[in-house]
């Protein structure tokens, strides 16, 4: 899969790795690589981002947020809990979990639909945007971020 | 006491990130509570049973993680 990257493209799932690691999250999700995208300098689709005052500070406190608005949900609160405030090393190499694989298929399909011989960065976030359930989605809705208005900018620049 | 009860979230997305939100959550308290539970000398055994899965599968989950972290965990029972 990954032969067809460019190299912006790349450099984004590389990020996400990071990222991923530096949460102490077992697995690469989706969110990791809006992080990605949102922390770096991969053009249009960091453009895209920031115009939606999505910079990577603002989308981390998004995530946040929807983590402690979904424990809630449940009863809980993040704030019972004496957790240390640098997180743990990871367990292994992140692995690629559902939600950030579903994201690059559809970076993929993009591509392919667009006629597009690689797969770039503006091409993984359409994949990430385009996600109807899980983190990615609730956590933009929360920061009242319109997702489909912000994916159908990244498609229109993809051309 | 059923009133003191929290209802279910009436949308099952909420419902289903709130599952999502536990399990981070849950990890994220087995990551601190090993990593507690070998600093006061704890072995790998005796933490399986406490979580109640296969030591093979704590020492996988947490033995690179912590390695060099001057925590070690013993065989021996205490």
């Amino acid at each position: 899969m990954f032969e067809r990257f460019a190299k912006d493209a790349a450099k984004v799932v590389h990020d996400a790795v990071e990222e991923a690691a530096a949460l102490g999250s077992p697995t690469i999700e989706a969110e990791h690589l809006l992080l990605a995208i949102a922390g770096g300098r991969h053009g249009g689709a960091t453009f895209l981002l920031e115009d939606a005052g999505l910079d990577a500070d603002a989308l981390m406190a998004a995530l946040e947020r929807e983590h402690e608005l979904s424990l809630a949900a449940a009863g809980v609160a993040i704030g019972d809990f004496e957790l240390p405030a640098t997180p743990p090393r990871p367990r292994r190499t992140p692995s690629f979990a559902t939600s950030s694989k579903r994201a690059l298929e559809r970076a993929l399909k993009v591509a392919v639909a667009n006629h597009s011989r690689r797969v770039g960065a503006l091409h993984l976030l359409v994949g990430v945007l385009r996600a109807e359930f899980g983190t990615v989605p609730r956590a933009l809705a929360g920061a009242e971020v319109d997702r489909i208005a912000l994916a159908t900018r990244a498609e229109r620049m993809l051309g | 006491m059923t009133d003191t009860l929290p209802d279910l979230p009436a949308d099952p997305a909420d419902g289903l990130a709130a599952v999502v939100a536990l399990r981070r959550l849950a990890d994220r308290l087995e990551d601190a509570g090993v990593e507690r539970a070998l600093a006061d000398g704890w072995t790998w055994e005796q933490m399986s049973e406490a979580l109640g899965v296969t030591r093979q599968a704590v020492h996988k989950k947490h033995a690179k993680r912590l390695a060099g972290s001057g925590l070690a965990a013993t065989r021996r029972k205490r």
